[in-house]
């Protein structure tokens, strides 16, 4: 029996069958790279490169000296021809380092340290130093996410993939299970050996196996395969699902001795600190009914969605909506401006014809859906009808505060309301 | 570039369900056939004619009252065409026109439009507007005087039993046999001809998750219970007098019923209390109704005395208290 959280919901209709069959994929070398310098959550950074500058691959451009921060690199080598405020995948405008790639790229050869002597401290400097953030979405930095003050037992891993549609978690456990193996390995030893359990959906039946096989003299390191339902990767869902563990309200993980990581954020923990080499690309999904060559591509952070689906044979014609993110959290983007950062890991592209019609709204009927499915046992009901009145001190005694936004209320809601965006403004009131 | 088309923008979720109210309401409806079906057998042609009178009744006053209050209707969610339906069902086939009229006019003028739309209504519009007119009987005299030339009768009606089998029971009458009671029975509302096809209907909503078990269960056990207790016959009390109506498709109304599983089983309890003192006690019908009702006003009391604690409140909770005692262990050690 495969294990779960309370509520959530599993009849979302997966999507997966689009790409999850395609092994990764290369992209032609972009002409430009627009890098954001502040791909985290915390402190910005500060560019460390001016216009008309060389940069070669690998190379800062950004950084700070805030603790919660991360440092950003070019993954490829060019010059610099602007540093200016550019559209990001969120629709807020953020400062970004604009590089014109060389069209011929020098190979940057990463050799493999022996890692077995450093210590902890080192450990994390090199994380640190990589620009290593959570790439399954949130973007926060992973050296301050495993330096707890407090002992954690149980380091979980996030195979899960709950959002529909996305397939890049899924490729990366089959194609880099051993760096992301050596990635978790890594991980524990910083946090004094605590215990690592893969936690990955039974949808992905062969990643189970592969990682049950290759963990199988592994005493320390656990599968844990897990039902379909979403939002099973969410951090407290997870949580509560592997370990059987509650993170109180406002809390973080380590309240209850636990760490979760993205399954491709180890993989990128292995290469920083076996080989030093810095977070500049990552596997992206390019899905939907609306892409003309749906698939999993390795791109480099910085390379615009025009270019990502220019090369990949476009849209068609009858493209309505293009995400970035998942299809619950994601973003809707007016144009292809934006560039991919290290924590997305999807461009879904869906046809007018999948997109509800109805954009009108109507009062709550109270049919409860949204109360029974809440994985954090709110009152979206409540929270949205309050806020639609403007009382967002009741919507928050509702429970608006502790909404992680996992969108299942608005995606339940017969009243079609737009309960998300009731949440955020009784968040921000 | 040719790629820049128009996207759509809007925020997340990007996908959704697909449930829309005018399906849910298009389901209860089709629930409702096969009583109808039923009576139609029985009463002929006065079980459409007072449906018509109550559906066209429950559009028209939609329509107005939201002209009147500055509001565009919403026809199209169907839902005063289940309130019209559900209306007529509650009457005896014999009612007169007029007064089924005026009870839809009150259901949807009054307790839904003007207390607020679908979503803001307390009541249950469809009982509100039965049990109203009920209350306001000696007032309606008039009305039945005034429309007497305008009665509406067809062949059919005749076979209508006087009393319904409630009253039967209460006044220690001879009672149907136990199977045409459960398949099909005349007397009483046209809902009430057949336990058999209440059942199915609600099976059907039940398939169709538009209900859960909680308040339509809870309610008939208490009332099966009860009433067993009382030394009366339960099963009469459960297939008659509107309770298969009340528990399936009235009390179980997603606007006027509590929002969790806890509060909706602490609703059909309570219900079903109200309904065996009113049986016991006052009349032997329109119990449910009233019942059903009166637990509507304590819906929102309901919701804040059952609200639950959010996702890991409740370990904090008994994490804290196994702290303190601790603590206190230690302190009695010291
Ligand atoms: S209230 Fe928040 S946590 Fe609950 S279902 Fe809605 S979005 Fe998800
Ligand atoms: S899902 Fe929509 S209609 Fe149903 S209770 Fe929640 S907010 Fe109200």
């Amino acid at each position: 029996m495969a294990k779960t959280f309370e509520r959530g919901i599993s009849s979302i209709p997966g999507y997966k069958e689009l790409t999850e069959n395609m092994s990764i994929q290369d992209l032609p070398l972009p002409s430009e790279l627009i890098i954001p310098l502040r791909q985290h959550i915390g402190a910005p950074n500060r560019r460390l490169v001016s216009v008309g500058e060389r940069v070669k691959a690998g190379q800062i451009i950004g950084d700070s000296d805030a603790a919660i921060s991360a440092p950003v690199h070019t993954g490829l080598s060019g010059v610099v021809r602007e540093i200016g405020s550019r559209m990001t995948q969120t629709g807020q405008m953020e400062d970004c380092v604009v590089i014109e790639v060389d069209p011929e790229q020098e190979k940057v050869k990463y050799t493999a340290d022996d890692v077995s002597h450093l210590t902890k401290e080192e450990i994390v400097q090199r994380i640190k130093a990589a620009g290593i953030v959570g790439m399954g979405g949130a973007g926060f930095p992973t050296h301050i996410k495993i330096t707890p003050q407090t002992k954690i037992e149980y380091l979980v891993l996030n195979g899960c993939e709950c959002e529909p549609y996305l397939t890049c978690d899924h490729r990366l456990m089959l194609e880099y299970a051993d760096e992301m193996i050596a990635g978790a390995r890594i991980l524990s030893r910083v946090l004094d050996n605590a215990k690592v359990i893969f936690g990955i959906e039974v949808n992905k039946q062969d990643a189970i196996d592969l990682l049950k096989e290759k963990l199988k003299n592994e005493e320390r390191m656990e599968v844990v395969p897990l039902d379909v339902k979403y939002p099973q990767g969410a951090e407290k869902q997870l949580i509560y699902a592997t370990t059987g563990r509650s993170v109180p309200p406002g809390k973080l993980p380590a309240e209850v001795a636990v760490v979760v990581q993205n399954v491709a954020t180890a993989k990128a923990v292995a290469d920083a600190v076996i080989y030093r080499k810095p977070l500049t690309e990552r596997i992206v999904t390019l899905t939907g009914d609306a892409a003309v060559q749906p698939g999993n591509y390795r791109v480099f952070v910085g390379t615009t969605l025009a270019h990502l689906i220019n090369s990949t044979g476009g849209l068609k014609p009858d493209v309505g909506k293009i995400i970035m993110g998942g299809p619950m959290t994601g973003w809707a983007q007016k144009s292809l401006e934006a560039p991919i950062v290290k924590a997305c890991g999807g461009v879904i592209a869906l046809t007018r014809e999948q997109l509800a019609a109805a954009q009108e709204y109507y009062a709550c009927v109270r049919c409860g859906k949204c109360v029974d499915h809440c994985p954090m046992a709110l009152y979206p009901n409540y929270i949205g009808m309050y806020a639609e009145l403007g009382k967002y001190k009741q919507a928050q005694e509702w429970g608006a505060l502790d909404c992680f936004e996992c969108g299942i209320c608005a995606y339940v809601c017969p009243s079609r309301r737009p309960l998300i965006e009731f949440i955020r403004r009784s968040k921000r009131a | 570039m040719k790629m820049e088309k128009n996207f759509i923008v809007s925020t997340s979720p990007h996908l959704h369900s697909g449930d829309d109210v005018a399906t849910a309401m298009k389901d209860v409806i089709i629930a409702l056939m096969p009583v109808t079906l039923v009576a139609c057998y029985f009463f002929k042609f006065n079980v459409p004619f007072l449906i018509m009178v109550c559906v066209l009744t429950a559009m028209f006053t939609e329509v107005l009252f939201c002209k009147l209050m500055h509001k565009k209707p919403q026809l199209s969610d169907c839902s005063a065409i289940l309130t019209g339906l559900l209306v007529a069902l509650s009457f005896s086939a014999a009612t007169p026109w007029w007064l089924a009229a005026a009870a839809t006019f009150i259901a949807i003028g009054f307790a839904k439009e003007f207390l607020g739309g679908l979503g803001w209504n307390r009541f249950n519009p469809a009982l509100f507007g039965r049990v109203s007119v009920i209350i306001f009987a000696p007032w309606l005299t008039y009305l039945n005087n005034e429309f007497f030339y305008w009665r509406v009768s067809f062949p059919g009606i005749d076979t209508i039993t006087q009393a319904t089998p409630l009253t039967m029971l209460q006044m220690g009458l001879p009672l149907p046999n136990m199977g045409t009671f459960f398949f099909a029975t005349q007397g009483g509302g046209i809902a009430e001809s057949s336990a058999f096809a209440l059942l199915l209907g609600g099976a059907y909503l039940l398939y169709k998750k538009h209900i859960t078990w909680h308040i339509p269960v809870s309610m008939m056990a208490t009332v099966f219970i009860g009433m067993a207790l009382l030394g009366q016959h339960p099963v009469y009390h459960l297939l008659s007098g509107g309770l298969l109506l009340g528990a399936f498709f009235m009390a179980t109304d997603w606007v006027t019923s509590p929002i969790t599983k806890k509060g909706q089983i602490i609703f059909g309890v309570c219900i079903g209390i109200i309904v065996v003192i009113f049986r016991v006690l006052l009349a032997p019908t329109e119990g449910v109704a009233f019942a059903i009702l009166i637990m509507n006003a304590f819906v929102p009391l309901i919701d804040r005395l059952t609200k639950r604690s959010k996702f890991g409140e409740q370990k904090t909770q008994a994490m804290l208290q196994s702290n303190i005692s601790t603590e206190t262990e230690v302190a009695v050690k010291n």
